[in-house]
């Protein structure tokens, strides 16, 4: 996840990129949740650096760029914490927004492929 | 089905997609979100989902199709680079049928394909994920974004280039971070389609014979799915 800045990172939008949900019980995504005290601050936003150090999540900057990437989770060791998929805003051919959750209902072959 | 590509460059895709004429989904990844979401690290590779969005198989080789470089004679004389790529691609596991028999079981029977997987096994069969492998998703999507946000094309690169280094090395088994990047740099100016050969350049350490004869050969190229 791209952030500009550590200071007003919402929580929403983590969860829209990472999957990963800030809940009472703490980070969550699926079943599975990850205690994180403190990784939602009191004004709303989220404490990324808590949230990232609980998810075992490393944190990247480039400071001549002032640019921030979070990288995923390492929680369970494996690229997949949860079962359950994830649904990030991918684009068609057109550039229209696209989400796998669009095909709920649908059993889904998801490929990947490159031109490269 | 569902395809998706994983390109930072949109417009290297269309003329696959166009050719293709897809009536399934046929979408873009521009920031390589998947590698890091579902585990695909090389191309092709696929995951099953079922009706309710779970899992049911993770990110494995998924060749629908055997590819007739497999089976082809390599021809006499070619440069020397050319053939020892052929005659790695040709090592490349590919078991087309079985893979394509396997789906083709699943869609018929769903959760009671043996094809199928637990959500347990799921997660424990998904590709492994440590400090290394995470920082250098970080580290790719990183780069990524600097290559096209930067106001110019050659500024995007020159950021972009250090951090794409670093996740080569932190999770050199990633072939599409690799590929991805080298293919910017040895594809040559006003090319049509993309470099495949992505040889050795005077930008990355790697190139793509080297580094998977390093990484044990085609054989160990793909992630075989353990059907």
């Amino acid at each position: 996840m791209i952030l500009l800045s550590l200071d007003h990172v919402d929580p929403a939008a983590f969860a829209d990129r990472t999957g990963w949900d800030a809940k009472p019980q703490g980070m969550c995504r699926g079943e599975v949740c990850v205690p994180a005290p403190g990784a939602v601050r009191d004004d709303g936003f989220l404490d990324v650096t808590t949230a990232a150090q609980r998810l075992g999540m490393p944190i990247v900057h480039d400071e001549a760029h002032g640019v921030w990437a979070v990288g995923p989770a390492t929680a369970t060791g494996r690229a997949l914490s949860t079962a359950t998929a994830a649904d990030p805003e991918l684009i068609t051919r057109d550039g229209n927004p696209f989400r796998l959750s669009s095909l709920h209902g649908r059993k889904v072959l998801l490929v990947a492929w490159s031109s490269y | 089905m569902v395809t998706v590509a994983l390109d930072i460059k949109p417009e290297h895709t269309y003329q696959w997609i166009d050719a293709a004429t897809p009536t399934h989904p046929s979408l873009i990844d521009t920031a390589h979100m998947t590698d890091e979401l579902f585990g695909f690290v090389n191309i092709p590779m696929a995951v099953w989902i079922d009706e309710t969005g779970t899992i049911v198989r993770p990110a494995e080789g998924a060749s629908v199709e055997r590819s007739p470089l497999r089976d082809m004679e390599i021809p006499e004389g070619l440069p020397d680079r050319l053939d020892r790529m052929f005659r790695e691609v040709k090592k490349i596991p590919d078991d087309a049928e079985s893979y394509r028999a396997a789906i083709v079981d699943w869609v018929a029977n769903g959760a009671e394909s043996r094809f199928a997987l637990s959500p347990e096994e799921v997660v424990a069969q998904s590709q492994p994920r440590g400090d290394d492998e995470a920082r250098a998703a970080a580290c790719f999507e990183l780069g990524g974004h600097l290559l096209t946000h930067a106001p110019t094309a050659e500024e995007g690169h020159e950021a972009a280039v250090p951090w794409w280094r670093e996740a080569h090395r932190l999770h050199p088994a990633n072939w599409t971070y690799k590929r991805q990047a080298w293919t910017l740099v040895t594809t040559l100016e006003g090319a049509t389609e993309n470099d495949l050969m992505q040889g050795p350049n005077d930008v990355y350490v790697g190139n793509w014979l080297d580094d998977v004869v390093a990484a044990g050969g085609g054989e160990a190229y793909t992630v075989v799915a353990r059907l």
